[in-house]
């Protein structure tokens, strides 16, 4: 069937997150939905797939308008969507998964026809070469299989437009190449697929078509044959705003820093982090650019202790960190701007003060023998809060009531607000203003002129160009290169991010 | 003017919480008012009249019987004479006394739940605290001066509950059992235990099966703060207090209160912090169950004299509905637990005079509950516009 | 795949701990049996003897003559059975559908072992723990709806206690206004409309308490757990207030009939299995027809597929149109009834009449048994039936002069559950979202 989707408009508080797009795909077709984090794909998705409803614009699917109240309508008009966080019921087995809300019923009771659905979902698995077994429990199974029973779940719902959301974003190397062939085989049968991503190499291999989104917006439209890697980078990132952030060259001191094949498996027990060597000096900032779920998050865990490395070396200074608490790492000068402020960083029922000495409330002058000194701390915070320009009513305020711009500053403020030798900070700049990520950066470069060595891992290009003085790339849990700030350009980050070679680029 | 307003602000939910559910406390007792309803037909207005009167006359008992009459207490301080002064102060003692073991297991519940842990064990943990002491206090008879005796029974009973309320957190930061569970299971537990202990020559009252210990009050007893005849007042109400300004100090003003209140509110956020957070929640849980155990141990020490298996009469679950009441602060803790006090006193002579069951005011204690923990309810009764999102609560 | 393969993918961490915890078992089971050989060897001399009434109590007995070493052989022998098979499956092993044939034996022999020889007539304890077994079931099939739709529901105490109130006082009600005396002849039918109507108001009511707890946790976002001791704290203070304000006085109101022991045709007459299975209360039939249908409905008909969905991974059911909040809405009204129909035993068939307080932690049992039941209607029903014979056993053992202090055994509940929650013997899993609100878009 033909998907045309027609000046799409999605308004969240404070963001535009479509902004007019129009998209089309014929049937039988890939389109290749690129874009950076935040560009506005996975909300036009949810709004195919009836989980959103948009402000403005249409939908047609063959040339008629439908309108998608709920997800139910959404997958009776045809359109399955397979999410990047799976939907699927763990303890269920393969039947049970696929099955679920589209279950054919007989008898009194509405006994489940387990029999027919079993049947179905071989001969789909075999029309499709899926190659799934129907009872095996959905827990049991590796992800790439899950996610072949996604799209069993979608073709088994007669979907024939098939939405991807990143879906190699799990998947190794190999399972990606499977799901391609899996892609093809769909399309022969006539299948529409809608294949988002952000990594070029894998629009340029499957997608007969690339649409770019940037910043809510079609940044781009464009044929495989007829492009190149250089010329969807330069789509995907832009070059509208220049990140410039004011900095000196910097003046690398003795290593603060030091990983030696440093291995780290994430929450599933995938090796996320697979032998990574880094070495961050005093006074410099490595940037570590890599589309996000390369293992980056894993790495800041295992650096600032709260999660166990499989093998490897880390040390800070001569010190070996291997087995260290996040406490004893804090304590040996590390700042942490964790990746997920909100959830990591802050409390937010607890006031700015006390957010503000959140990990250092046990040392003097904030306690003594472990009771507060609330003089010390309220005139610390009053401090920290006129130092960073943080919009707050008073150190009393909860942090909730803070914009994201000023609860980040808290973040940073307390971060800086003791002696510190090495900066892990993840994501700084994420979800703020302009003015905000100005500032942030300001106060970074001022803790490497300092003499910190800093350590900053963004999916943000323009960032990691910005701040860099260092850039390292990651792919795949590998820094697989290195490249001096200065001479670093978008494309050639932009190409490793998205998993090409570079041959010799170890600086 | 700021502290004022934001301490009006946060009062006005639990005033109306606790009016609302008065209010539907009246209503209940007019419907099974049933020798006036059933002159609803013939009379309708003298039938409702005659229901509304019982309510009052009910609430109105509650009233007296949790503070006495004022001109009688004014007559006889003039007087002088003791017995008089006695007699119409006592339901104001009462009152504190009702309200003394409130606040222990109010305070009890709030540092429980100000750590993330539902402590639904204040129950067993006070009983568990309440046999401690006793035995310890049996067991020191005519071995220790009653002073020792009284020390040794109140830090025992205290080390009890504490133990009884660390087995959950223990269970809880190492195996990740879901402490609702352990607690109301090792609340039977707790009262199995009780009877078992009764069973004995050592600790029963001697004559009669009933399992309920000897009389303590003839060897130990907590010192009496009005030296008045039977007024029961005594210096556990005075620790209560301490333990509320210690509670408050020691989770506002100390690293480890902080530690525990960062893990209530975020979990994640106390980890990357560097903080212990089993540790913090292993520390909450035993600290709960010793004050609820501390409690316990002033009850059968003092107040009470003597343990019996239905020492509690629920007041675990009270603990609970005022400390929700509280905000879980425990200068709250003590306001909240002054009026539980009052109504339990005042609900016993409401049940005499009125015959409305004292025990309505455990419903009444239910829809204040309901009540504070869906502020939606009350706001759209009384149709008051939410406020600014700010996140008061770690429940 | 085969199980090795699966253990051998990287992913398969999570599976090596749960072969891990397999062998531990499977060594423990063997252990066990070992152990049990050992003491058959001293006891093989103790005469075990059980009998059983043949067709009615007072009646005529059979006799089962055997000896406490013979016991043991046989738990031995079942334990060390279970352990080999559990040692040579591994993890897929579903070891625990096999208690149910370790913990007969055991039960067994230790009765026996604690009587050291004294006859024991066995029927009484066995009907006894069925029928005791009945409303924990039913409690327990409440809450295993309530939960596997992803809410909490620590409020089956309340909504039997409530149950059996409102049970009680519309059973008399009805009853009176037959004005029959038992000795009338109208009476039997009299007393079974007033006992049927008593039931439904019971299940009634406890449905309305669920929609009240759907209603709090899933409209107003309280905790569940508050909600559920909002309706416990509540249930007690409504029930004890119409006792003492209303029945106290007016008894007429709190005289209901009560249902009675039904001898099932044919079966009763069963020897030795008749006077136990057949002939006892009907709710103990409900409780068990309730168990097959709750089993067939949860595991066999969409109505069950999306139910678990809804507990294990909302979004999920969400995502493909299911509507999460109106099936946990639906399972807590289910839920309601099962638990105020159980709360209708207490009143109808165990006093006679309402008293207070007299729920006296069965929904708590009721939640217990639904947990060492791993949410499964079978599972609870086992679970139900070991904490109803612990509560026989010691009437048992007390006529028999046997000196175990009843405490312990009133305990066997509690303990096993915080055993079980903590995972000493194996990690029951329950629904993954319940107590988790959900947000639909």
């Amino acid at each position: 069937m033909r998907l045309e989707l027609r000046d799409i408009s999605k308004q969240f508080p404070g963001v535009l997150a479509n902004d007019r797009i129009s998209i089309s795909a014929d049937k039988g077709q890939v389109l290749g939905l690129l874009g950076e984090n935040g560009a506005g794909k996975t909300t036009l998705m949810n709004i195919l797939s009836g989980l959103y409803r948009p402000d403005s614009g249409e939908i047609l699917i063959d040339g008629e308008t439908r309108v998608f109240h709920d997800p139910a309508e959404a997958i009776r008009a045809g359109v399955g969507m397979v999410h990047q966080h799976f939907m699927l019921v763990p303890v269920f087995d393969v039947v049970e998964a696929v099955a679920l809300g589209a279950e054919t019923v007989s008898g009194p009771l509405g006994t489940f026809n387990r029999a027919a659905a079993r049947a179905r979902i071989v001969e789909l698995s075999a029309q499709y070469g899926l190659n799934v077994d129907p009872d095996d429990k959905i827990e049991s199974l590796p992800v790439g299989v899950r996610q072949r029973v996604e799209i069993l779940k979608a073709l088994y719902r007669h979907s024939d437009i098939l939405v991807l959301d990143e879906p190699s974003a799990v998947l190794t190397p190999l399972e990606t190449e499977e799901l391609f062939g899996i892609i093809r085989s769909l399309t022969a049968g006539g299948t529409t697929v809608i294949f988002i991503t952000h990594k070029l190499n894998e629009v340029l291999e499957v997608a007969d078509k690339i649409v770019v989104l940037r910043r809510g917006r079609v940044a781009g439209t464009a044929v495989p044959a007829e492009t190149t890697r250089q010329a969807l980078a330069n789509m995907m990132v832009g070059r509208d705003v220049e990140l410039i952030v004011p900095k000196g060259p910097a003046n690398p001191g003795e290593v603060v820093l030091r990983l030696k094949g440093l291995q780290v498996r994430d929450d599933r027990l995938e090796m996320a982090v697979d032998g990574v060597d880094l070495e961050v000096r005093a006074g410099e900032i490595v940037a570590i650019a890599g589309v996000q779920g390369n293992g980056q998050t894993e790495l800041v865990e295992a650096i600032v202790g709260l999660r166990a490395i499989d093998s490897g070396e880390m040390s800070i200074g001569d010190t070996r960190i291997e087995h260290a608490s996040p406490r004893q790492i804090s304590d040996l000068g590390v700042a942490h701007i964790p990746e997920d402020r909100g959830r990591d960083g802050l409390i937010n029922a607890m006031t700015v003060a006390e957010n503000y000495i959140l990990d250092s409330y046990h040392r003097p002058p904030y306690s003594r023998r472990g009771v507060f000194d609330l003089a010390a701390v309220a005139a610390r915070a009053t401090q920290g809060v006129k130092d960073f320009d943080i919009r707050t009513p008073s150190i009393e305020t909860v942090a909730a009531s803070l914009s994201g711009g000023n609860q980040q500053k808290v973040v940073v403020a307390r971060e800086f607000s003791r002696p510190v030798r090495l900066v892990v900070a993840a994501q700084p700049t994420r979800g703020l203003d302009v003015g905000s990520i100005e500032y942030i950066h300001r106060r970074i470069v001022e803790q490497r002129d300092q003499g910190a060595a800093i350590l900053i891992i963004s999916t943000e290009l323009d960032e990691v160009l910005a701040v860099g003085d260092r850039i390292a790339v990651m792919y795949e849990g590998r820094i697989v290169g290195i490249l001096a700030g200065e001479s670093a350009t978008l494309e050639a980050v932009g190409l490793l991010m998205g998993g090409a070679e570079f041959g010799g680029a170890a600086a | 003017m700021n502290r004022l307003q934001s301490l009006a602000r946060r009062s006005l939910l639990p005033i109306l919480a606790v009016v609302t559910a008065l209010l539907l406390g009246a209503v209940v007792i007019v419907i099974t008012d049933f020798e006036n309803l059933s002159k609803l037909g013939s009379d309708p207005i003298a039938a409702l009249g005659g229901a509304l009167a019982g309510v009052g006359r009910g609430y109105g008992a509650m009233l007296s019987g949790a503070f006495g009459d004022p001109g009688r207490i004014v007559t006889a301080l003039q007087s002088g004479n003791e017995k008089d002064i006695a007699t119409a102060i006592r339901p104001l003692t009462e009152t504190l006394v009702a309200s003394t073991p409130l606040i222990f297991t109010g305070l009890a519940v709030a540092i429980s739940f100000r750590a993330g842990m539902f402590n639904i064990g204040g129950d067993g943990q006070l009983i568990v605290g309440a046999l401690g002491a006793t035995t310890t206090a049996i067991a020191l008879q005519g071995v220790a001066p009653a002073a020792v005796i009284l020390v040794a029974a109140i830090v025992v009973g205290t080390i009890f509950g504490g133990a009884w309320g660390f087995v959950p957190g223990f269970l809880k930061a190492r195996t990740g059992a879901h402490e609702v569970i352990t607690t109301i299971m090792l609340n039977y537990i707790a009262a199995q235990v009780v009877l078992f202990a009764l069973r004995g020559d050592f600790l029963r009252q001697p004559g009669g099966g009933q399992p309920i210990s000897k009389v303590m009050t003839t060897f130990v007893d907590v010192p009496g703060i009005l030296p008045l005849p039977g007024i029961r007042l005594d210096f556990g109400f005075v620790v209560a207090l301490v333990m509320a300004v210690v509670a408050s100090f020691f989770l506002f003003r100390t690293t480890k209160g902080f530690e525990l209140r960062s893990a209530g509110f975020n979990l994640t956020a106390a980890r990357y912090a560097g903080m212990s957070a089993g540790g913090s929640i292993m520390l909450a849980m035993f600290l709960s169950g010793a004050l609820a155990g501390m409690g316990g141990s002033f009850m059968v020490i003092g107040t009470v004299g003597q343990l019996s298996n239905d020492l509690s009469g629920g007041i675990g679950f009270n603990a609970i509905a005022l400390a929700l009441l509280a905000g879980l602060r425990p200068t709250g803790v003590v306001l909240a637990a002054l009026l539980f006090g009052a109504l339990t006193t005042g609900g016993k002579l409401m049940g005499i005079q009125s015959g409305i069951p004292f025990d309505l005011l455990f419903f009444i204690q239910a829809l204040v509950i309901m009540f504070v923990a869906a502020p939606g309810l009350v706001r759209t009764i009384y149709r008051i516009k939410p406020p600014k999102p700010e996140a008061e609560v770690a429940a | 795949m085969t199980a090795a393969a699966v253990i051998a993918h990287p992913e398969g961490l999570a599976a090596r701990r749960a072969l891990r915890a397999a062998r531990i078992r499977g060594v423990v089971f063997a252990a066990l049996g070992l152990i049990s050989f050992y003491f058959a060897a001293s006891a093989l001399e103790t005469a075990a003897l059980f009998s059983f009434w043949i067709d009615k109590q007072g009646g005529q007995s059979a006799q089962l003559q055997t000896s406490v070493g013979a016991l043991w052989i046989v738990a031995g022998v079942a334990s060390g059975v279970v352990g080999i098979l559990q040692l040579v499956r591994g993890a897929a092993f579903p070891w625990r559908r096999w208690l149910f044939i370790v913990f007969p034996p055991y039960i067994a022999v230790t009765i026996a072992a604690l009587l050291n020889g004294t006859a024991a007539n066995l029927t009484g304890v066995i009907s006894g723990s069925l029928v005791l077994a009945a409303p924990i079931t039913l409690g327990a099939l409440a809450g295993i709806l309530s939960e596997r739709s992803g809410m909490l529901n620590i409020a089956l105490e309340g909504k039997m206690l409530a149950g059996a109130c409102v049970a009680s006082i519309v059973a008399s009600v009805v009853l009176n206004t037959f004005n029959v005396s038992p000795s009338d002849p109208g009476y039997g039918t009299a007393a079974l409309v007033g006992a049927m109507a008593g039931i439904a108001a019971a299940m009634l009511t406890g449905a309305l308490m669920g929609l009240l707890l759907a209603w709090l946790g899933i409209r107003h976002k309280v905790d569940q757990i508050i909600a559920g001791t909002v309706i416990n704290i509540g249930a007690v203070g409504i029930t004890n207030f119409l006792f003492l304000r209303v029945l106290g006085r007016n008894t007429e109101l709190n005289t209901p009939p009560t249902i009675e022991p039904l001898r099932l045709p044919l079966l009763a007459d069963i020897p030795v299995l008749g006077p136990i299975f057949f002939s006892t209360k009907p709710y103990v039939y409900v409780a068990i027809i309730f168990v097959i249908i709750l089993t067939y409905l949860l595991f066999r008909t969409r109505w069950g597929l999306r139910l678990r969905a809804s507990g294990e991974k909302p979004a999920a059911a969400g995502t493909v149109g299911i509507n999460v909040l109106a099936i946990r809405y639906r399972a807590l009204l289910l839920a309601g009834l099962l638990a105020g129909l159980a709360g209708s035993y207490l009143s109808l068939s165990a006093a006679g009449s309402f008293q207070m307080g007299m729920s006296a932690g069965k929904g708590f049992i009721a939640l217990a048994a639904m947990i060492f039941g791993a949410w499964h209607p079978i599972g609870a029903l086992g679970a139900a039936l070991v904490f109803g014979f612990a509560d026989q056993a010691q009437s048992l053992l007390s006529i028999l002069g046997v000196q175990v202090p009843p405490q312990l055994l009133n305990s066997v509940p509690y303990i096993v559950t915080i055993i079980v929650v903590a995972g000493v013997v194996g990690r029951v899993r329950g629904p993954a979202s319940a107590g988790m609100p959900y947000e639909q878009g």
